[in-house]
């Protein structure tokens, strides 16, 4: 058997193409073979596969041999069966002819000797050589090769094609094609038959003695073979495939020990991509082969197949499981191998599958995410080999240059150690080395982290070293074991996961042992570790072949260079991967390389990616161990903002994860930065560290204008106090986003305890909003930080690196303009004119406090405050009774106690402070005032229709308010009130009667005009010239009748008797009267809650005190009877029809004096009398003098006729113009008619 | 035995996690769980490659190593666990289990009222009721 698979090797490396055998009968060939050949490869052709499916083939290279070739006629007959591969797939017959009798005698025969062998493909080129123009030899060649065809080619198969060597026939070259791809089919179609039906044969065999698996493979890779040069690589790679799992079953069949293999120098570089490395006859172990070689060996194959098929990613992938699932076999045969030879293996295979699959690979070659994968496997491979590498290293005293860092925790510390049967022992000479291997591990320290950080470092190795190393050797016993453990007894009791020794032990212990003179490799005493190391590095030395892998563990330098490219290898491809967190960890690892050997700005990069990464995610225990170290970088490099914010991350991370010794320095870092060393304010963000929330509660509230102080929470992540030279907060508008923020700051130098602070800010008023807490900058040093991160009045959650989308709480509402207070006139009934009274002021507070308020109080002309002082007191609240009662008396009593709290205020320069009591409370403001009016109220006649407006108007007075309040008097609110002020009475009279003898009775009639009950004690009239007071003479009433209470706006009377008569002697015309004055003692007692009361005594007085009578004066014109009047003046009557709007009419008046004009009252102009005539102009049109004099002689009787043009302008009833006189008293002239009278107009037609 | 277990927020972040190991070299078991979330988010983001498994919240073994070996598990908020073990053969039977036991444990401790959602697990029933799970796994598993 080893002799057919020699001579099976040999035949495969000697045949890559399909072979086309070429009959040449006529001795063609030679001069066709140039152009037969030029065909080759066949392009874009189709062959079946196993299961007769059509499968394009791109391109299909052959050879063309001579049936006379000694390739070709050299062969056993039983050869050609079991490598029928190599046989022709195809037989060209070559003949020509040019004679139909030589046709038949020769050549027909001879053709049918060569095709009766039916297991062959054929088919005949005739070639004719017959030249074109000779027309003769073309029809003979012609038809030759139909006889040609009569004979060979039947219905079902076309066996002839002709080829004219000088005439022009294109088409006999894709006939021939055609007729050679069909032999190839056929030959194919069967061969892969008989293959198949030999392997099935095999295979039934498969569990019997006799079963050979070297046949079987022969078989199964003839197939594969001849799939592969017939370039359908999907089928040779499923017929591999087909192989190796019939070879695992063959080799996992319990019941037969086999050699593993390995063993061999050089078996330790891996041949998984290299078929050909060792021949198979060297591997072959009974019946079989073994395995160490061959697994690799179909792996190769496999590998072959996927790269011509352009699959280099399926080779990463299957390589990759393919090292995992080897590598385990290695271990299973780890004792019998050489040391650590998986490992080492495991190296090599994985260098030599990134290497050729990288070669192979090209961008774009596949899918994005096929691509993805790829990279990833690649990336896997990278690191496989790395933590192998790092192993090594280990073994032979590198670890203290490996970074303890999680990742190669993670990956080393679960990784077993090599499992020799015996640890090598120490080579004879080795002293020198184990001297150097001792000084080295006193000399390694760890390298200190920044910040005075002490961390146990993490483990390395699965169980101490030294334990396992000394266990493994045969001689030791347990007993020896434990002195060198120290005694601790949980050290052997073999548990995985046993905490390693820390180093320093392991340091002394070697120490202890180390005697110079003892280095003669004794088995008898447990190694040291330098011993370990010395050993371990000899034998790897004998296991490692690749003199580039030996070199790379040479020395430290050597390993750290290699250990970084594996580092980055894995990296740059897990990057380009899905697997981003593996490249940013990665990263790490290179970035401790940097830093250990000052490469500060590289090692600064990759760290913050790392900690970008951790960050981002919230794997804080991650980022912990990596911060120091970007840290370290940053101010190495002087990067202060960088430096300064890595502080801050580290303050804000967990305070578990440091001491807070650690944490202590982290914050003198900040502080002494921020002091001493930067040039230019840093800004810095620190929202993980120092977090600000509002208080709970309902958010402060003020009015629009006013301005606040808004206590804060503000929590500090820092260990120890911290000074902030200034701190401010922004608020943020939540209804008006345009509008940005508004900063409000904090004045002086604030102190923030670690925890919980409260921070006091002033707030300056601000516009109606709702508003939220938006930035906290403050200032340490030249450090200027912001923090954005609210917490919810506890601190912040380090862990929640969301804390950005928190909802906020409405921290200040500022309300929308609103009044606030409300000024308004207590009494709306009239005061007493000319009397000083209590003008009360209602000032309202509307939910706002008044506290501090100013007002100040400007009256208005016509009036005066007096120098009383000013009271305030609660506003009773209005009840029916109070409303009712009329005394002040029983308002005082029913009102509310705080009724009873009148307080004197003082008036300074029109202002007045307002009463603290008062700031929440309406209260009211009494004024003294007193409204001054030098006019004497005038009577009216009895039933004439009096306008009170006159008198309204006349009495009115204004006060102007204006209240300064709020925090700082910013509010003011300005109001002007009328006050009302009036006389008690309004006086009419009337003549009631008139007796014979020329006595009247006047009656003056007195009504009330105010709210209170007035108390008349005495009336008199001083009467005007030309009336004298009948009977007694002084003309007052019986005095028994008063005091005459007159109840508010009741009417009360009092008759005169009065006649006409001069008392007056010619001295004391000068003091002539034209009014007659009636003049009323009376008293006042009213409230002043209600309106009119006794006037503001400066002391106390007695309520029937005299002098708190009060007088009141009436001008009253006493008409003079009719015949009296000097002049008359007549409305002369008007046509009775044809009054039209429009019409232009004359209106007549006339004047006539009564009775002579006498002397005393004469003026310049006796003789003419003034006129005027008043109209209403909206409704006339006056033509003519509307002004003037005219002549009147004084004579009695005398008359003239004033005439106007006038044209009216409205219809209905108007009152016509009327004349007035103006210079004469209205007592002396009668009118005719007496009173107003209207006109009645029509529209104009 | 189980080294690790771990749960692991939506946004990646770890909110439980707890490691089984006598020796103090938690860090690494952090750096496996946290580096496992890449085949997590592989698996997720690539709907193609998980396939029929796309509705299911067990994911299977996400992590072949020649050492341990890394289980995980989505929920449909896509809250993972992770469990790190370093029993080389475990059934997957075995793990759903643990995973649907660890689920329902991990239910009730957010369903606390005073847990912020989000936020890291602090609750000690859930820590015992973890561990608990955790040991008898180990007892399954031998069993």
């Amino acid at each position: 058997m080893a002799n057919l698979l020699a001579q099976f090797q040999s035949i495969k490396s000697s045949c890559d193409r399909l072979v086309i055998a070429v009959e040449d009968v006529n001795d063609l060939w030679p001069n066709l073979k140039k152009e037969f050949e030029e065909r080759f490869p066949f392009k874009s052709v189709f062959l079946n596969n196993k299961t007769r499916n059509p499968v394009p083939v791109d391109e299909l290279p052959a050879d063309f041999i001579l049936t006379t070739d000694a390739r070709l006629r050299s062969r056993f007959p039983q050869e050609q069966l079991l490598f029928w591969f190599r046989e022709p797939y195809a037989t060209i017959v070559l003949v020509t002819c040019e004679d139909l009798d030589e046709f038949k005698t020769i050549l027909k025969p001879r053709l049918k000797l060569i095709v009766q062998n039916e297991e062959r493909e054929w088919f005949i080129v005739f070639v004719s050589k017959a030249p074109a123009h000779n027309d003769q030899a073309t029809k003979m060649a012609k038809k030759v090769y139909a006889k040609l065809e009569v004979d060979f080619s039947s219905k079902k198969r076309e066996r002839c094609c002709k080829l004219d060597m000088h005439g022009p026939d294109s088409n006999f070259w894709e006939d021939l094609e055609a007729k050679i791809m069909e032999c190839i089919r056929n030959t194919l179609d069967r061969r892969i038959q008989f293959y198949e039906e030999e392997i099935r044969k095999l295979s039934e065999q498969r569990f019997m003695p006799v079963w050979n698996f070297c046949n079987f493979f022969i078989l199964k890779e003839s197939l594969a073979f001849m799939f592969e040069i017939a370039h359908l690589h999907e089928d040779a790679l499923r017929e591999y495939d087909e192989l190796e799992l019939c070879y695992s079953e063959t080799v996992n069949m319990a019941g037969r020990l086999r050699d593993f293999g390995g063993m061999e120098r050089g078996d330790d570089q891996a041949t998984l991509l290299d078929p050909g490395k060792k021949a198979l006859t060297q591997i072959v172990q009974d019946d079989s082969f073994r395995e160490f070689e061959f697994r690799q060996y179909l792996f190769a194959c496999q590998a072959k197949l996927l790269f011509k098929l352009s699959r280099p990613f399926e080779v990463a992938a299957r390589g990759y499981s393919f090292i995992i699932s080897f590598s385990k076999a290695l271990a299973l045969h780890e004792s019998t191998l050489p040391f650590c030879m998986r490992e080492v293996w495991v190296i090599t295979a994985c260098l030599a599958l990134i290497d050729a699959t990288a070669s192979h690979y090209k961008d774009g070659l596949a899918a994005p995410d096929m691509e993805k994968e790829f990279y990833r496997v690649q990336g896997e491979l990278f690191t496989l080999c790395r933590t192998k590498f790092l192993r090594l290293a280990y073994l032979i005293g590198y670890g203290s240059s490996i970074e303890r860092s999680p990742v190669n925790s993670a990956s080393l510390s679960m990784l077993p150690w090599p499992k020799p049967t015996v640890w090598p022992s120490l080579p004879p000479d080795a002293s020198t080395e184990v001297l150097a291997k001792e000084k080295m591990i006193l000399q390694e320290s760890p390298r200190p982290k920044h910040f005075g950080i002490q961390r146990k470092p993490l483990p390395l190795e699965p169980s101490v070293l030294l334990r396992e190393a000394n266990r493994r050797r045969a001689t030791l016993s347990a007993g020896n074991l434990f002195e060198l453990l120290d005694g601790r007894p949980n050290a052997i009791d073999g548990s995985v996961q046993m905490s390693p020794l820390p180093k320093v032990n392991a340091m002394s212990m070697s120490r202890t042992y180390s005697s110079p003179g003892n280095f003669d490799g004794s088995i008898d005493r447990p190694m040291r570790l330098a011993e370990i190391y010395v050993s371990s590095e000899h034998a790897l030395q004998n296991t490692i072949s690749d003199v580039n892998l030996w070199k790379s563990l040479s020395s430290v330098k050597e390993f750290e260079q290699k250990y970084l490219d594996l580092s980055k290898g894995a990296a740059n491809n897990y990057h380009s991967s899905w697997w981003k967190r593996h490249g940013v960890v990665l990263d790490g690892e290179i970035a401790a390389v940097y830093l250990k050997h000052e490469k500060y700005d590289l090692a600064a990069k990759l760290y913050e990616k790392v900690c970008a990464l951790y960050a981002g995610e919230g794997w804080e225990n991650l980022l912990s161990e990596v911060l120091p170290n970007l840290a370290e970088c940053q101010k190495i490099l002087s990067d202060q903002a960088g430096y300064l914010s890595s502080c801050v991350r580290l303050l804000s991370l967990d305070k578990g994860l440091f001491l807070t010794k650690e944490r202590q320095a982290f914050q003198s870092e900040v502080v002494r930065l921020a002091h001493s060393e930067m040039e230019r304010p840093v800004p810095l963000d620190v929202s993980s560290l120092i977090t600000f929330s509002g208080n709970p509660g309902p958010p402060l509230e003020l009015c629009d204008g006013d301005p606040g102080i808004l206590s804060v929470t503000v929590w500090s992540g820092f260990p120890d106090d911290i000074t902030l030279e200034s701190l401010s907060l922004t608020l943020t508008a939540t209804n008006n986003t345009d509008e940005g923020s508004k900063q409000i700051k904090s004045s002086d130098a604030t102190m923030l305890k670690p925890g919980r602070n409260t921070i006091i800010l002033s707030l300056p008023p601000q516009k109606p909003g709702l508003y939220v807490l938006g930035v906290l900058t403050g200032q340490i040093g030249q450090l200027r930080f912001r923090s954005h991160s609210f917490s919810k009045g506890g601190p912040a959650d380090t862990d929640d690196f969301m804390s950005y989308e928190k909802p906020t709480r409405p921290i200040l509402k500022v309300s929308k303009p609103r009044s606030l207070v409300d000024l308004a006139a207590a009494v709306s009934s009239a005061l007493l004119i000319n009397e000083p009274q209590w003008v009360g002021i209602i000032v309202r507070p509307i939910n706002y406090s008044l506290r501090g308020a100013v007002l100040h109080i400007d009256t208005g002309p016509g009036l005066r405050i007096e120098k009383h002082g000013i009271e305030i007191q609660k506003l009773a609240t209005v009840s029916p009774n109070a409303a009712n009662s009329d005394t002040p008396q029983s308002s005082e009593k029913d009102g509310s106690p705080v009724a009873d709290e009148v307080k004197q205020l003082t008036l300074i320069d029109g202002r007045i402070e307002l009463v603290e009591w008062a700031s929440n409370i309406t209260s009211v403001l009494w004024i003294p005032v007193r409204a001054i009016s030098d006019e004497l109220p005038k009577g009216t006649p009895a039933g004439a229709v009096v306008s009170q407006r006159q008198s309204v108007v006349d009495g009115l007075r204004t006060i102007a308010l204006k209240l300064e309040f709020g925090v700082s008097h910013n509010q003011i609110f300005e109001k002007t009130i009328a006050v009302h002020f009036t006389d008690p009475f309004h006086v009419s009279t009337c003549v009631s009667d008139k007796c014979n003898d020329g006595t009247m009775l006047l009656q003056v009639i007195l009504q009330s005009q105010v709210k209170a009950s007035l108390t008349v004690y005495d009336a008199w009239l001083d009467l005007q010239d030309g009336f004298v007071h009948a009977g007694k003479g002084d003309g007052r009433p019986t005095s028994n009748f008063f005091p005459l209470i007159v109840s508010p706006k009741s009417k009360a009377g009092i008759l005169f008797s009065i006649c006409l008569g001069n008392t007056l002697v010619k001295d004391e015309i000068k003091e002539l009267r034209p009014d007659s004055i009636l003049n009323i003692r009376y008293g006042i007692s009213g409230c002043r809650t209600l309106g009119a009361h006794s006037p503001v005594a400066e002391e106390p007085i007695a309520a029937d005190d005299d002098s708190q009578r009060l007088t009141f004066r009436s001008a009253l014109v006493l008409q003079q009877p009719v015949l009296n009047p000097c002049l008359a003046v007549g409305f002369l009557p008007l046509p009775s029809s044809g009054l039209r709007v429009g019409q232009l009419m004359t209106m007549k008046w006339r004047v006539e004096r009564l009775k002579d004009l006498e002397e005393n009252m004469a003026s310049q102009n006796h003789d003419k009398v003034l006129y005027e005539v008043i109209a209403n102009y909206e409704n006339w049109m006056i033509a003519g003098r509307k002004r003037g004099y005219v002549a009147l002689s004084t004579k009695q009787g005398s008359r003239v006729e004033i005439t106007i043009l006038c044209l009216p302008l409205v219809a209905g009833y108007v009152r016509p113009p009327q004349l007035g006189l103006p210079e004469v008293d209205e007592a002396n002239i009668s009118c005719n008619p007496p009173g107003p009278h209207l006109i009645c107009f029509v529209q104009m037609v | 035995m189980i080294v690790c277990v771990a749960v692991v927020g939506h946004q990646n972040n770890p909110l439980y996690i707890q490691s089984f190991t006598e020796a103090d070299d938690a860090l690494k078991l952090h750096h496996i769980v946290h580096c496992s979330l890449d085949v997590v988010d592989e698996r997720v983001n690539n709907p193609k490659k998980s396939g029929p498994t796309l509705n299911e919240t067990f994911l299977g073994l996400l992590y072949p190593t020649e050492n341990y070996k890394v289980y995980g598990y989505l929920t449909n908020t896509k809250v993972k666990f992770i469990m790190v073990t370093t029993d080389l053969d475990v059934r997957d039977a075995d793990v759903r289990n643990f995973f649907r036991r660890f689920h329902a444990a991990y239910v009730d401790a957010v369903s606390n009222p005073f847990h912020v959602p989000g936020k890291k697990i602090t609750s000690r029933t859930f820590a015992e009721r973890v561990s608990t799970i955790v040991k008898s796994f180990g007892l399954n598993a031998a069993g």
